[in-house]
């Protein structure tokens, strides 16, 4: 969810998402970047994200994801249930607080 | 291959530039050159699990392991190809057995009818809960108003086997066909078009006796009509009356019977111009004799229509209760039908348990040696397995070395499967009508070896399998225990067990076939009691011709002495049955004077009659008294000449001449006894001597009767002749089933004898064969186990033949125990078929060899082994361990 997030703000290659993501968590999720591969596969698979092979600033040929609208649509829809999920755990504590 | 290498560089470069730019950046902040790629790399994670990983996102990593599974899979086999053929032969022998005998059980029992849709197809009969027949069958005015009123059905349809004289043209010879009236709406209901010409239509089955059409079968075309394209239209003569051929049948749609294949089809409307009785069966509703189909309709079950039939034949029984009463109509599925009343679902079900026995023996035989190798592999698995496979893909890698063991297995199996058909193709039934048991390899039998293959990877597979990917099979890495095989001592002993009782059971099996052998050689020796040689069989029913009674007895009296002027006939029998053929029935007879014990009131005996020149013709002997002369005729007093053994067992002691019996229940008329002949065999050359009587012919005739012609010379020569002859005496009357006695006699007489015995001994040799691999694999699990054993033995002065010597012995021991038990366990069978056959009794010596070949054999298939024992480098041996 945390890929699809990113890449909706902006289309970038595996490790711009990578440094992305450790910044935005400010690293409190260490996270192997390696692992990224392999769910990127898996959303490519998936037609969650598309990719191409594009020219860097500084001449070099690198790989470059962006969301797609299935993608969008899933990213909106796992949201949705993650502040469900949010707001439950939040109410259940607030009630064993009180 | 090529998209996937691809994808693969791509991820390549992608991973290399991610790491080249993280550690760019910390250089950039700093961190010293090799530092900073140490840490991107550490920070990265496993590069190669990583790779991997998003490659199997992708399917083609799954065929890809699976390509190298079998690529594998095939080395390994082909490493080791005398145990590759040994498992493959095992399996084969499996595959095949149960191969043959699904075609047996398909050719008896389960084959469905030759139409689309089969399951629809049910039978309907009229049935009666008091009656001592156990048919099915329906009355013509019955079958209408059922096919009338039901509402089950979308279409009912009857037929009936019947025998016609068959010309194809006018003045041609007549043949006896066999051949099915049907009601008009057959072929829709069966559902099958014609090849050439149309099927019958509904107007055909209205009026009696107006629509002569026929439709042939298709071999019949082939066979009689050379496949001629041009034969619709043309005429045919149907017992004298010109038919029209409106049709030729598909090659696949044999008839709607299982056994019975009829050369053509005539309209059932027909019957009345053909036969006598036609007009009754079409007519009288107590003539109780077609065959009724129906097809379901598509939105009516079976209970239903169950019910319904329930219902129609209750109504019948109230309108017609002079005919019906107490009859009800009922639906029987194809397969109950099949199954009632018959042998064959026993049969089936044993044949088939068989096969599966011999399965099940031969993947305990390949798990075995799949088994044996676990030792010699157990280094590559631990290996494997400590660099990282999974335990679930080491063991898929192992099942699919199996499953090409099962693969190559199967295919050979299909030859055995083909062979062992052949062989089941040499069985003839004996009946009156020519009954087709068609043994095919067809694709269901394929189908069925396919399923048979892939249930044996898993039966002989996984266990192997499973246990050389075990957890404790990683400390054969660290040095295998000196105890080897001694490790798993009930498996060891289990397996002894198996390999034990294969020979004792193989020796069982063979020792049968060897004693029924020897009985059919001194039956052989013996002979049947009277003469095969020469003779020329021929059978008449005049009745066909619609011979009237007088007429029909001036026939057969005239009949002999015609025949006599053939030239080359030496002499003629007339016979209402003879030995080995159809016609010989069994009666019940009681003696005058003999006392019965209680609970039987007659004597069985086999019966006959015979013209005056029978025995000599067949060249029996009068033991006592005279035979029949031509004096004993219709008028003169009732005589009958017995055999030996009725003479012996009814009149013992006495001298059987002028006594008299009964020829029926006690209530009979009595014939007296005028002579003794000796005794026959009648039915089977292998059967125990049983009572018979005569009696002459002329004094009680009959329309059916088989002629025996002796030649100086062959008698095949006197066919035509014989032909000639009853042409000129009647043109219309046919000569049927002309043949060579002695072919009959070994056809129907002794080959099922013979058939018997083959198939007994091939099972023991299937038993031999099964046991020989058993034995291999046991013995070379043994030797790769005690490996290092051996390289010590070696190593301290054993010579090659002492090593040799202690598998052999070993080996040897376990043959010897199985040959023992099955040396037991068939002196008691011996004396056990000595008991049922009491005067089948070879001596113990003449089949006791059976036991020390069977132990020969195995044993040298323990050299083997033995031998590669033998060949073992006591340095590698000690060494690697």
């Amino acid at each position: 969810m945390m890929i699809l997030q990113t890449l909706r703000r902006s289309p970038q290659h595996a490790y711009a998402l990578a440094k992305s993501i450790k910044q935005s968590s400010d690293d409190l999720l260490q996270v192997e970047e390696g692992s990224l591969y392999p769910a990127l596969q898996r959303m490519l698979k998936a037609k969650l994200v598309s990719s191409e092979w594009q020219t860097s600033p500084n001449n070099q040929k690198i790989k470059v994801y962006k969301i797609t609208a299935a993608g969008r649509k899933r990213l909106q829809s796992n949201i949705s249930s993650f502040e469900k999920m949010l707001d439950a755990i939040t109410r259940v504590m607030k009630k064993a607080e009180s | 291959m090529k998209l996937r290498d691809k994808f693969s560089d791509e991820l390549q470069s992608e991973v290399d530039l991610h790491i080249a730019e993280s550690a760019r950046e910390l250089m950039e902040s700093g961190v010293p050159e090799r530092e900073a790629w140490a840490r991107a790399r550490r920070e990265f994670g496993n590069r190669t699990l990583v790779t991997e990983q998003s490659r199997a996102v992708w399917i083609w990593v799954w065929l890809e392991r699976i390509w190298q599974d079998l690529v594998y899979a095939q080395r390994v086999l082909m490493k080791e190809p005398g145990f590759t053929a040994i498992a493959v032969l095992s399996l084969a022998l499996g595959v095949g057995a149960n191969c043959a005998m699904f075609s047996l059980a398909d050719a008896l029992l389960l084959r469905p009818l030759p139409v689309p849709h089969p399951g629809e197809l049910f039978n309907v009969g009229s049935t009666r809960p008091t009656g001592t027949e156990p048919g099915f069958a329906m009355s013509y005015p019955d079958y209408r108003d059922f096919r009338d009123r039901n509402r089950s059905f979308a279409e009912v349809a009857a037929f009936q086997i019947e025998n016609f004289r068959f010309a194809n043209r006018a003045g041609e010879p007549v043949e006896l066909r066999t051949s099915m009236v049907v009601s008009g709406n057959f072929f829709d209901t069966m559902q099958v078009d014609p090849v050439l010409g149309r099927v019958f239509q509904p107007a055909e089955d209205e009026v009696p006796g107006r629509d002569a059409v026929l439709i042939l079968s298709h071999l019949f075309w082939e066979t009689e009509y050379a496949s001629d394209p041009g034969v619709v239209g043309r005429p045919a003569q149907i017992n004298g009356i010109n038919f029209t051929i409106v049709g030729v049948m598909d090659e696949a749609f044999t008839g709607p019977d299982t056994w019975v294949h009829p050369d053509f089809y005539v309209p059932m409307m027909m019957w009345p111009r053909l036969t006598q009785e036609g007009q009754d069966l079409l007519e009288q509703r107590g003539f109780r004799s077609l065959n009724v189909k129906g097809r379901l309709r598509p939105d009516t079950t079976e209970e239903q229509a169950k019910a319904e039939a329930k219902v129609l034949g209750s109504a019948l029984a109230a309108e017609y209760p002079g005919t019906n009463e107490n009859w009800g109509v009922e639906i029987r599925t194809e397969m109950e039908k099949r199954l009632d009343g018959s042998v064959m679902g026993p049969i089936v079900v044993m044949v088939m348990l068989m096969a599966g026995a011999v399965l099940l023996v031969a993947c305990a035989n390949v798990a075995s040696l799949l088994t044996s190798r676990a030792p010699a592999r157990a280094r590559e698995i631990s290996l494997r397995l400590a660099i990282g496979a999974g335990r679930g893909r080491l063991v898929r890698q192992l099942l699919t070395e199996s499953a090409m063991l099962a693969l190559l297995g199967a295919i050979a199996g299909l030859a055995v499967g083909y062979a062992g058909v052949q062989f089941l193709k040499q069985m003839k039934v004996v009946a009156e009508v020519p009954v087709a048991l068609s043994f095919e390899l067809d694709e269901r039998a394929l189908i069925f070896s396919l399923l048979i293959g892939v249930v044996s990877v898993f039966l002989f597979g996984l266990a192997p399998a499973l246990r050389m990917v075990r957890k404790d099979a990683a400390g054969a890495l660290g040095g295998e225990s000196a105890s080897g095989d001694r490790v798993s001592q009930p498996r060891v002993w289990m397996r002894n067990a198996l390999v034990t009782s294969q020979v004792a059971l193989s020796i069982v099996v063979l020792t049968v076939a060897a004693i029924m052998y020897l009985t059919l050689e001194k039956d052989l020796l013996e002979g049947p009691g009277f003469e095969t040689e020469h003779l020329l069989l021929a059978s008449f029913d005049p009745s066909l011709v619609n011979y009237g009674d007088e007429q029909m007895q001036q026939f057969y009296r005239d009949l002999p002495d015609r025949v006599l002027t053939i030239p080359g006939v030496r002499s003629v029998a007339l016979a209402s049955g003879v030995p080995g053929g159809y016609d010989l029935g069994t009666y019940l007879m009681v003696p005058e004077g003999f006392d019965f014990p209680d609970g039987e009131d007659g004597a069985l005996m086999v019966s006959s009659r015979v013209n005056p020149s029978y025995f000599e013709t067949l060249d029996v002997g009068i033991v006592q008294g005279r035979e029949f002369t031509a004096a004993d005729d219709a008028d003169a007093r009732a005589v009958a000449v017995v055999n030996q053994v009725a003479a012996e067992r009814y009149w013992p002691g006495q001298d059987p001449i002028g006594k008299r019996l009964h020829y029926g229940g006690d209530t009979a008329p009595l014939v007296e006894i005028v002579g003794v002949v000796e005794n026959m065999k009648f039915n089977f050359l292998v059967e125990r001597s049983q009572p018979a009587v005569f009696l002459p012919f002329a004094q009680q005739p009959q329309s059916r009767a088989d002629v025996l012609l002796k030649s100086s010379g062959d008698p095949g020569g006197l066919t035509a002749p014989l032909r000639e002859l009853i042409r000129s005496l009647d043109p219309d009357l046919p000569t049927f089933n002309v043949r060579s006695f002695a072919d009959t006699w070994e056809t129907n007489a002794v080959s099922p004898s013979r058939l018997i015995i083959e198939m007994i001994a091939a099972m023991g040799a299937v038993g031999v064969l099964l046991s020989l691999t058993g034995l291999y694999g046991l013995m070379a699990y043994s030797v790769n186990a005690r490996r290092r054993e051996i390289g010590i033995r070696m190593a301290v002065g054993a010579r090659q033949r002492n090593v040799v010597g202690i598998f052999l012995l070993q080996g040897a021991v376990l043959a010897l125990a199985g040959t023992l038990l099955g040396l037991v366990l068939s002196i008691g069978t011996g004396r056990l078929m000595a008991v049922a056959f009491p005067t089948h009794n070879p001596p113990l010596m003449s089949y006791l060899p059976v036991a020390p070949a069977v132990f020969l054999i195995t044993t040298f298939a323990a050299l083997l082994p033995a031998r590669r024992a033998s060949r073992v480098d006591p340095v590698a041996a000690l060494r690697d361990d």
